[in-house]
């Protein structure tokens, strides 16, 4: 370390943010064992920084990230109370010993579990601590001026010198205007010129660690903002953006009931059709959902072709179509002789696909003398297998009904229950003959207790209705997110230094060098090659061979036999603590050089595992 | 300093894995866009499929009252019914449906209540809701409930308080004052007492 400052540092904050990071990697991992063994001993705010930097570290922000993942397996292997209370209620009828074990536990509340958000705060805290600091250093190095110029420049890893009759002052002012026309960053001192070039570097990196942040907070967005809800509905009706016209309603933390977009729709239309044969038979082709619907209540009214992966958009929401099924249509009139129920279309939730058998139940709370329920299926293609009923296809081409009738109390006074389950517990069956019902049959229940009749069906549609205020942040941070990546990695940040001394004989030498990161793309060989070239030209100067300096043997003129003896050389010159992937590099480097130039190129291979990532630069004296 | 090389490599090796990690967040997001067939659980294949009034009381004093929106719509009766006709009387809007059992718990209450206060000074108006005309009628006629409702299928009565104090379940609970402004929400079946004291309370203000 105290060597490269001697050195002049040449690669200081090259590779900028990488480097000597406290907040972030391993680094923070070694640093109480580093106290420890410089015989530090850590007070608590030093426990605290060390904390601090555990959580922040990406290690840290994998494992949370893992975690989470785990954590959220119950949430889809248990019932969930917020999804299906109903469920949960069977749970513990099933499992009476371990399910207040569970409940405790909160695994019938997963997401909303305290352990569960104790996670993901930290997941957040962590990878905001990570980011923020290194974008704040990001920040700096962008604005950075260039460092001044080695003393030696002989030691970096692309290096050229040559003689000419200019003296240094104008030679290097000639120097400085050509890196300044090819838009290089400049800063002269006595007898050097510093340029650097490819700040679009640290801006994408930049831009990449914001959009990040960008990212984490658009999620938050979501999660508080957001909503979800859904809704069954049958062709003819009309869903209004309103608590009570939602089937299930998941809010995000912070949404009022008063908050949903107050848009209405109307289905007119539903059309399914199905693979009548070939080996897929039975499976749906095509599902369009006709819809009418105004942004606000009295608002213009538009329409929308509702498919599958075609969202409806209305004032920022999105309506998606994910479910289909049929609503069989009932009248009911009780022993008084009135009409109690309907004509009503009752929706059946499909119970197997192939055919989409239907199940569900009609309830006729206000009958008299008695409450009436019906349980049964619906069977769009009726047939008849070995005694049994059961739907052949899909499509509504032999509809039928079949169903049990109930007598008694429904239990409808209290406690909400299903609109899709019966609760037969304090109800008699009813003698009934078990004939299936074609559209305009009736059943007349025995001891004058009323008639029901089937009058036809309906399609019904289930719609998922999200909100994510979130969604076009994060998409933008994303876009944001790869264009920084992109940026860092097409960029480079390379830098040129210039020394120019009146040397042996009252010719001028000119020493030009040539710094970049390693872990960029290549091609830096070419360009230093061509500005050498042109400095050289411009002052019309002569190689004078290699540098002086290290008295390195194999510090050839000619990059490309350097190259060939170079690893060997090069780890013995630079005395450097990394040599062989250093080495291979520079080896691929000065023949990659040999290869594209024509100049008067002398690519000193010294220095290996100098360049970029592995400079030995730690510049940053506040970086620890 | 091999410590701190390694520090830094480990420090570099962050930055790869952190690009990895949004790299392969956006192939999962890109890739996930693509969806199959239509999924056919539906939500609703089990649950009780509406959204329930967990049960609060909400009062609004004088000063912070919302502003009730213009309701028109049909009785049930086949008369007109306009909120904004009723200024001058405290208005109970009751949002119910046949088929749910919170709302036919509290129903006889309503009942009660809708004769207990005298006609020109509360207004009661029922919004049935996700009914059909025949179930409202006999859920009517079997509490002998004295007012009539809005049959609202498609639920633009309560689409319209959207923005200002909806009702957040069935069933939910209204007050609006003489001024049409909203005194008070429950949500949740009502008791007799507590529906009274509520009405006595908006009642009782200084129009």
């Amino acid at each position: 370390m105290k060597q490269n400052l001697v050195n002049g540092d040449p690669a200081a904050g090259l590779s900028g943010p990488e480097q000597a990071e406290p907040g972030s990697g391993g680094a923070g991992m070694t640093g109480p064992r580093l106290a420890r063994a410089g015989g530090v001993s850590l007070g608590a705010a030093g426990w605290l920084r060390w904390g601090w930097r555990q959580l922040t570290s990406m290690r840290t922000a994998l494992v949370l990230l893992f975690l989470l993942a785990l954590a959220s397996i119950p949430g889809s292997v248990l019932p969930q109370q917020g999804i299906d209370p109903a469920a949960v209620t069977q749970y513990y009828a099933t499992h009476p010993a371990l399910a207040p074990v569970l409940a405790r536990l909160s695994l019938f509340d997963v997401f909303g579990a305290p352990w569960f958000a104790a996670i993901y705060l930290l997941l957040f805290t962590s990878l905001a601590g990570c980011v923020l600091p290194r974008a704040f250093r990001m920040a700096r190095s962008v604005r950075q001026p260039p460092p001044s110029a080695p003393r030696r420049l002989g030691r970096l890893p692309h290096a050229v010198s040559f003689g000419t009759a200019t003296g240094p002052a104008p030679a290097l002012d000639a120097a400085a205007g050509l890196l300044a026309g090819r838009r290089f960053r400049l800063r002269t001192g006595d007898g050097w010129v510093s340029a650097e070039k490819g700040y679009l570097h640290e801006v994408g990196n930049l831009l990449f660690h914001l959009a990040l942040l960008g990212l984490l907070g658009s999620v938050a967005l979501g999660g508080l903002f957001g909503y979800k809800a859904n809704r069954l509905l049958v062709v003819g009706d009309t869903y209004a953006n309103t608590p009570t016209a939602m089937d299930v309603f998941r809010p995000g933390r912070l949404v009022s009931p008063s908050d949903p977009q107050p848009f209405s729709l109307t289905l007119e239309h539903f059309t399914a059709t199905y693979i009548t044969s070939g080996p897929q038979r039975d499976q749906p082709s095509s599902f369009s959902a006709a819809l009418r619907y105004s942004e606000y209540y009295g608002g213009p009214v538009r329409s929308y072709d509702l498919r599958v992966n075609h969202p409806l958009v209305v004032d920022g929401v999105r309506v998606f179509l994910i479910g289909h099924g049929y609503a069989p249509v009932f009248k009911v009139t009780d022993g008084t002789g009135h009409v109690r129920f309907g004509p009503q279309p009752v929706p059946f939730i499909p119970v197997e696909q192939a055919g989409l058998t239907s199940a569900g139940v009609i309830k006729v709370p206000d009958a008299s003398p008695e409450q009436l329920g019906f349980a049964g299926v619906f069977l769009p293609t009726a047939v008849d297998v070995g005694g049994r009923l059961a739907s052949a296809f899909p499509a509504a081409l032999f509809p039928r009904v079949s169903l049990v009738s109930y007598a008694g109390d429904l239990g409808l006074n209290g406690q909400p229950q299903s609109v899709y389950t019966l609760d037969t517990s304090h109800m008699h069956k009813l003698a009934v003959a078990p004939v299936p019902l074609a559209p305009g049959q009736s059943i007349k229940l025995p001891h004058g207790l009323g008639t029901l009749t089937f009058t036809g069906y309906r399609q019904w549609i289930s719609l998922a209705i999200t909100y994510d205020p979130g969604q076009l942040p994060a998409l933008i941070s994303a876009i944001l997110a790869l264009a920084g990546l992109v940026l860092s990695f097409c960029v480079r940040r390379r830098r040129m230094f210039v020394r120019a001394q009146v040397g042996a004989g009252g010719r001028t030498v000119v020493e030009v060098a040539g710094l970049t990161r390693s872990d960029a793309a290549g091609g830096f060989e070419t360009e230093f090659a061509e500005l050498a070239g042109e400095i050289m030209q411009g002052l019309s100067g002569s190689a004078v061979g290699s540098l002086p300096g290290d008295g390195r043997p194999g510090d050839g003129d000619l990059g490309g036999q350097a190259g060939v003896d170079g690893p060997a050389v090069d780890e013995r010159a630079a005395g450097a603590e990394e040599g062989a992937a250093g080495a291979e590099e520079e080896a691929a480097g000065a023949q990659e050089g040999a290869a594209g130039v024509d100049g008067p190129v002398v690519v000193a291979s010294a220095a290996a595992g100098r360049s970029g990532r592995d400079s030995p630069a730690l510049a940053e004296p506040e970086g620890e | 300093m091999t410590r701190l090389l390694r520090a830094r490599d480990m420090a570099a090796r962050t930055t790869r894995i952190l690009r990895a990690v949004l790299a392969g967040s956006a192939l999962l997001a890109a890739s996930s866009c693509s969806g199959g067939a239509l999924a056919q659980n539906t939500p609703l294949s089990s649950g009780q499929s509406f959204v329930e009034g967990s049960f609060s009381s909400t009062y609004f004093s004088p000063g912070s009252r919302p502003a009730a929106p213009a309701v028109k719509s049909t009785l049930l009766t086949g008369q007109r019914f306009s909120l904004a006709a009723d200024r001058g009387t405290v208005v109970v809007l009751n949002f119910w449906g046949s088929w749910c059992a919170p709302c036919r718990q509290e129903a006889p209450a309503l009942a009660a209540l809708a004769r207990y206060f005298p006609q020109n000074q509360v207004r009661f108006v029922g919004v049935d809701i996700r009914d059909s005309v025949s179930s409202a009628e006999a859920f009517q006629h079997t509490f002998n409930v004295g007012y009539s409702s809005l049959n609202d299928p498609r639920d633009e009565v309560a689409l319209a308080f959207q923005g200002s104090v909806p009702p957040a379940g069935i069933p939910t609970t209204l007050l609006i004052d003489r001024t049409g402004h909203i005194a008070a929400r429950v949500v949740g079946g009502v008791s007799y007492s507590g529906l009274r004291a509520l009405i006595a309370k908006v009642l009782a203000e200084r129009p």
